[in-house]
């Protein structure tokens, strides 16, 4: 029934191929660009943004539903980039994690924690035969009472990043050659200029500018390290700043 | 471990009786940056590259070499970290998370540190039953494990197979071949420790793309005094400065 090799059955499901690849995680990844929405993640000197496109495919869907940004806890974000149904169970296991180490533990679960409890998910995901790799790319943020500002990048092959600033999604490689010019020179940016860079390094790889409705943006700042999706009148107010300053 | 419906090992035999699936692992493991260590005749030193897929990564969250007790610590190798994004790296995190388990079980048990062959053996064993077992692939990692004991200083490598060999320096990876022949040149039995992390430094230049510098390496070492340590980057700025 099954030869492990050769097989063909190296392309369903997450066993080696000859070249020594798991071609079952890397298709986990086309699906994730499948999805067709990039996002951006930027870290600043006392904060972190991300963003991502908003696409409503339906005018009679309601808009309110369709979100990629989850609040975890009240001081930890999660962007989920890919497949919605993946990524519903992702946030929902991360809720019950993130409450268990507060209960367990006694104090809030730090970024890197769950961002290595996600990746170590995944992994058990590509080693073991009965569950398929998600399709699912998470960026989550928050604020480590040590380290300060933190973006990790969590992807279904298990690894998991501490990044400067990062994209996911469809143009993920030109947002990611955008982003690498702009923190070439370590840059400490300040909230707004976290911000806006997200925003701008989106609009800029998608070549057109948006309405505040067709983007969602999540923050942590140091000051009060809550995680806060921002309303429509608060992205309106960036993306004014940003077409001024252009 | 697994569902039912995969009590089947999808490790099995081929007609020819090889296990076809470890050696994909094992060629997994070969396109994977260079790793090497070398057992000095006091202490031992592991070494790797350290390359991230951009400048936008955090190095800082990055560590290669770990440390699995006090004195033992291990570096592994694994595939390209971002084009085949084939998912080693975390199989090292599964393998490191269960080693340093399975060295306090045994010292809640003899309060005593674990020896490094014992620790390195029950390793090997869990490598193994994942090439045994039912419903799971092979770890594509192979793991150089470093580490200083009563019996003095050691270094093993252990493949995804489950097999472990003991050595006096070895290599891993993309160049492996070029930096075995270099070591072969280059390691004496009564190296200092301080030697061979020269050597390592001058291993790993040998096929190293671009330049080297204390951000795109780690190297970790085990001296006399049985503490496994890994260099920070101005520690490993000074080595580099002295092979210049």
């Amino acid at each position: 029934m099954s030869r492990g090799s050769g097989g063909g059955y190296d392309r369903h499901i997450t066993i080696f191929s000859p070249e020594g690849r798991l071609y079952q995680v890397e298709y986990a990844f086309k699906a994730v660009k499948a999805a067709g929405i990039t996002s951006i993640g930027v870290r600043g000197s006392d904060s972190v943004c991300v963003v991502t496109q908003k696409k409503v495919p339906d005018k009679l869907l309601d808009q309110s539903s369709v979100t990629h940004l989850f609040p975890i806890t009240k001081y930890l974000g999660l962007l989920a980039t890919g497949m919605t149904a993946d990524a519903r169970t992702l946030v929902q296991q991360a809720r019950n994690e993130a409450a268990e180490f507060r209960h367990r533990y006694g104090y809030e679960m730090p970024v890197d924690s769950l961002a290595r409890w996600i990746a170590d998910k995944s992994q058990v995901y590509t080693q073991h035969a009965y569950m398929r790799p998600l399709g699912v790319v998470a960026m989550v943020l928050g604020i480590d009472e040590e380290k300060g500002p933190q973006l990790f990048k969590c992807d279904p092959a298990g690894h998991f990043f501490g990044h400067k600033a990062t994209s996911v999604g469809g143009k993920e490689q030109e947002a990611i050659n955008f982003l690498e010019k702009k923190m070439k020179n370590d840059p400490a940016f300040s909230f707004e200029e976290t911000v806006q860079t997200a925003i701008s390094a989106l609009q800029s790889v998608l070549q057109e500018d948006f309405k505040a409705s067709e983007i969602e943006v999540g923050v942590v700042r140091k000051e009060d390290r809550i995680f806060k999706v921002l309303t429509t009148e608060e992205i309106d107010e960036h993306l004014t700043a940003i077409s001024e300053r252009d | 471990m697994g569902d039912s419906q995969y009590s089947f090992s999808l490790t099995t035999f081929s007609p020819s009786g090889k296990l076809v699936q470890i050696e994909h692992a094992l060629t997994a493991v070969g396109s994977g940056q260079t790793s090497l260590g070398i057992k000095a005749a006091n202490g031992v030193v592991i070494a790797t590259e350290k390359k991230l897929p951009s400048i936008l990564v955090d190095e800082t969250s990055v560590q290669k070499i770990q440390s699995l007790t006090p004195n033992i610590g291990v570096v592994y190798s694994i595939a390209n970290l971002y084009s085949l994004c084939s998912g080693m790296g975390p199989d090292s995190r599964v393998l490191i998370r269960k080693s340093r388990k399975q060295a306090e079980q045994y010292y809640r048990l003899y309060k005593e540190p674990i020896p490094v062959t014992q620790l390195v053996r029950e390793t090997a064993t869990v490598m193994q039953e994942f090439t045994q077992s039912g419903g799971v692939r092979p770890f594509g990692v192979s793991l150089l494990v470093a580490g200083f004991d009563d019996k003095g200083p050691q270094l093993y490598q252990v493949d995804p197979s489950g097999s472990y060999f003991s050595w006096k320096a070895s290599a891993m990876g993309k160049n492996v071949s070029n930096a075995k022949t270099f070591l072969e040149k280059r390691y004496t039995d009564d190296m200092e420790l301080d030697d061979a992390v020269h050597t390592a430094i001058l291993t790993l230049k040998e096929g190293f793309e671009g330049q080297i510098s204390s951000k795109n390496i780690e190297i970790g070492v085990i001296g006399s005094d049985k503490i496994f340590k890994v260099l920070t980057p101005s520690e490993i700025d000074d080595y580099l400065q002295e092979v210049e």
